[in-house]
Parts: structure tokens; sequence; C-alpha cells
């Protein structure tokens, strides 16, 4: 069985191991994770104020929450499809469940979301957005950004073994999906025949019950929330499944 | 006490293989892309060359057995270690075994070369399979046995070889396994820690660890091993006793060296 460990010291020093070599020098550290999103939210935010000139109030704390999110989900992806690849030598060599891989890095990125909270109350507080205690529902909407995102990395990593460009090819639908999850606009400037590609997509579930609590002060309505959980635990189940059926062989690609 | 004597038949052997096959799918092409794959997928011409680096070996090994495993270069021993360690999956066949194993397939795999020699004693005892509470307790006897001294603190960078393959055998050598898995690990260091190596064997073996092992050294099977097995291009041709194993195996490949 995939999950049952003696190894949860061994997930634990893994993602030790990854969030040293990312904070290394402590704070200048977290400030380079910290500028990329930053950094967009700015360009974003005077060119949606400027250029395509509609307003959504507060743009900043909308697209900040929303890029944390997606900064999260694509870039946990991401590695955890390299994560096998990553750890060959090792897995070719020694009886180590190869799931502590994927969950590591899903561990490790969530660590990194919740530090990344802390500038993103910063902004909430500069811009005078209010503080309401729906944000104390985000523990929730984590967890479950976090069993989707993991489904996700379980499915697609053993792939990414098999075939080398999957990783390339993930890349470019994550690009297409940004696009067409309501992160960096809102859902309102949206034409009425591109808006069920948006309503259907799944990412969009997960995104809105993080984000929700943070911007909009509420936690989400039942309906969103089943949804974005059953998703989740649907991927999750989905991806176990094959990450367990798929991982024995793969050794032999490494 | 004399070791236990080969004995297959005994009550309820410790691992028992059952007709275990291990097959490597080579496609003729090489084909690493989803790109390439699906082409062909869809043009009908994937061909796949089965390699069988294990065909239908069966045996079981007692408690206290000491066996060690003979062949030329390809014959499946590794193939053979990495099925019992359940690195690999075999392709057919079963294989039973309840407990914990220590596979020594190379010293030092999952260094950290970043990482001091104490850092990595937890990391590698966490990858097989340790606790850190585990590893703690065993913490001194390792860094001791590794003859590390003060380097245990630097970057195991800055280590010759044979202070990686030291540490890397105390690690995997500190706890007592149910069997002891080991593939040629010892050719590494220098005579020194061969001997040591050889020693830890022994008292493994002295304290009836079962234990299954690859060797180039005919010497060592004979001085060590209880049993021996003779693999050849993936069949298990010979299982017996250490003397007369090595022996048919020395006289094939003296025939076939002409």
């Amino acid at each position: 069985m995939a999950f049952a460990f003696p190894y949860w010291d061994l997930v634990s020093e893994l993602v030790h191991r990854e969030l040293r070599v990312r904070y290394r020098r402590s704070l200048i550290g977290f400030a380079w994770t910290m500028l990329q999103p930053m950094l967009m939210m700015g360009v974003l935010h005077i060119a949606f104020s400027t250029v395509f000139r509609f307003n959504v109030e507060n743009y900043p704390v909308y697209v900040l929450a929303g890029l944390l999110f997606w900064n999260f989900f694509s870039q946990s992806i991401v590695t955890s499809m390299n994560s096998l690849r990553a750890n060959g030598g090792l897995i070719q060599k020694l009886p180590v469940p190869k799931s502590v891989f994927p969950l590591a890095v899903v561990i490790s990125g969530v660590i990194n979301l919740l530090l990344a909270l802390l500038p993103l109350l910063v902004l909430l507080v500069a811009t005078g957005h209010p503080l309401r205690p729906a944000m104390l529902f985000l523990p929730v909407s984590i967890l479950i950004a976090a069993v989707f995102t993991l489904g996700a990395g379980l499915l697609l990593a053993p792939l990414a073994v098999i075939f080398h460009d999957i990783v390339e090819l993930v890349g470019v639908v994550l690009q297409i999906l940004l696009f067409l999850t309501p992160i960096m606009y809102p859902m309102a400037i949206l034409p009425e025949r591109w808006l069920w590609i948006v309503r259907f997509n799944p990412v969009r579930s997960i995104l809105e019950v993080f984000r929700d609590p943070i911007f909009y002060g509420k936690v989400p309505p039942a309906s969103h929330l089943t949804v974005a959980a059953l998703l989740a635990i649907a991927l999750f189940a989905l991806g176990a499944f094959s990450f367990s059926r798929t991982s024995r062989r793969i050794t032999l690609y490494l | 006490m004399p070791p236990l004597v080969s004995s297959p038949e005994a009550a309820q052997p410790l691992l028992e293989l059952d007709r275990i096959s291990l097959c490597y799918r080579l496609a003729k092409q090489r084909l690493p892309s989803f790109k390439d794959y699906a082409i062909h997928w869809v043009k009908g011409t994937l061909v796949y060359e089965k390699f069988w680096a294990l065909s239908e070996v069966s045996f079981k090994v007692a408690r206290g057995e000491v066996v060690g495993i003979v062949g030329r270069n390809g014959a499946g021993k590794s193939s053979l270690l990495k099925v019992v360690s359940r690195v690999l999956e075999p392709t057919t066949g079963t294989m039973r075994f309840d407990g914990r194993t220590a596979p020594i397939l190379e010293l030092g795999t999952g260094f950290d070369h970043e990482l001091t020699g104490r850092e990595n004693i937890f990391l590698n005892g966490m990858l097989l399979g340790r606790s850190r509470r585990e590893i703690r307790e065993r913490l001194d006897a390792i860094v001791e046995y590794s003859e590390l001294g003060d380097f245990i603190e630097s970057p195991i960078r800055a280590y010759s070889s044979g202070m990686l393959g030291r540490l890397g055998f105390a690690i995997a050598s500190a706890w007592t396994p149910d069997l002891l898995i080991l593939d040629e690990v010892f050719a590494a260091g220098d005579a020194s820690f061969t001997r040591k190596c050889e020693k830890t064997l022994q008292n493994f073996r002295d304290a009836g660890v079962t234990i299954l092992l690859v060797s180039h050294s005919a010497q060592l099977v004979l001085d060590t091993c209880t049993r021996a097995l003779w693999l050849d291009h993936g069949h298990l041709i010979a299982d017996g006793a250490p003397s007369e194993v090595v022996t048919a195996y020395d006289q094939s490949t003296y025939a076939t060296a002409g």
C-alpha cells in the first residue's frame, strides 16, 4: 500500500531539505519567493487598471490571492512530476515507497503557501481590506487544494518517468489553464460564450474555495465547498490508484 | 554453534521465491517522448524486444542460511537481489518474505554531498525506513564504526571514497535485519575496509542473520556461505554446497575462456 508508512520521518526530512534549499539565506530567500507574485501583481494591476479599463474593487488583493494559489498548484505539480526522476538513483537501489517524493513536494508547497499568506495579510491591511473571521476557514481551503494538487502530482509523476516530454506538455497545459482560471480577471468580464469553459474548469472551484474567505470575507457556500471537496477526493483517488499501479513498473524506466 | 546446514525443506522458510521472472521490455526504437510513442502507437509500429533478466527462478531460504550467488556479468544476479529487496517488481511469479531487509546494493545511495556526515546518517537511515528515534539510538555506534572521528561534522563532499564507503556500510549494517542483502559492496574499499566488512558479515552470520550476497570472490563465498546459487542467463542452474557450485562455476568459466 502506497501510504502505509514507517516513512513519516523521511517525508519530514525531505520537506526540511526542500525548504532549506529555498530559504537558505532566510530572509532573502523568502523575499525572493515573494518577489515573483508581487511583481506579477504590480504589472497586472497597472495593465488592468490603465489598459483594459475595468475595475475590480481592490484588484491587488484579488490577483495576489489568486497567484499565490496558482503558484502553489503549478509549482507543486511540476516539481512532483520531476521528483521521481530526480531521485531515480535512489529508487533503483532502495525499496523506498515512491510516493514519499511527491508527498514531500506538496507538503513543502503548503508550507510555502502558508508563509506567503503573511505578505498577503500585510497587503490586506495596507489596502484597508476588511479582515473577516471567515479567513479562519483557510486551513480547510488549503487542505482541499493540497489533496487536489497531490492527486494531480501522483497521476502525472510516473508518466513523466516514461515520457520525458510530458513535463513540457504539462507546462503548456498549465499555461492555458492559467488563462482559463479567473485569476487575473474577474468572471464578470467574460463574454457569455466563453463563460462555460471557465465555469467547468475544476481548478476554478478549488481556487474560489481558497480566495473567497480572503477576498470576499465569506466562507464558501456549502454547494461550492462540496463540489471542490469531491473534485479533490476524486482526483486524489484517481492519482493514488494509478500511482500504485504504475509506480511498480517505472523503476525499469528510470 | 555450527551454522545451519543448507536445508531448503526446513519447516518454514524465511524467503520463498516461486518461478520468479523479470522481463525488461525494451522498445526497439528509443521512445522517451510521448509524441513519438503516440505516433508509433497510432501506426501500429510499436515493436518491443523482450529481455528476460530472470526466468522462472525458484528457491527457498531458511532462517540462518548464508547464500552466495555466483554467475557471470549480466547473469541476473543484481536483478535477483533487487527483486528480493522489493526494488523491482517481478514480471511473473511470487515471492514470500515477512520481515525486515537491509538491502546494501550500493554504498552511499542517497547521500547528500552538501550535508555533514551526521546529517547524512539521519537522511540515509530514514531512506532505509528507520525513524529519527531509532537512528538517534544507534548514532554513536555508527559514528564509531565508520571511524570518521571529527570528520562526522564536515560536509561529506570532502570525504574520500573510502570514508564514504565506511559510512555507508556503517549505516546500512547498524540494525540487525531478518535478511541482509549484499551486492559486491566491499569491492570499493581498501584491504582493511574489506576485512572489516567481512568481519561484520561474519558477526551477522554468527548472530543467525540470514544473508543473501553476490560476490565475484570465490573465496568469500567458500569462506562465508552455507549454500551457493549459480545464475546463468537468468536461469538458476545450480543450487547446493558452496564448494560444489563454485567448482562447477569455475570450471565453466575456464572452459569458455578456452
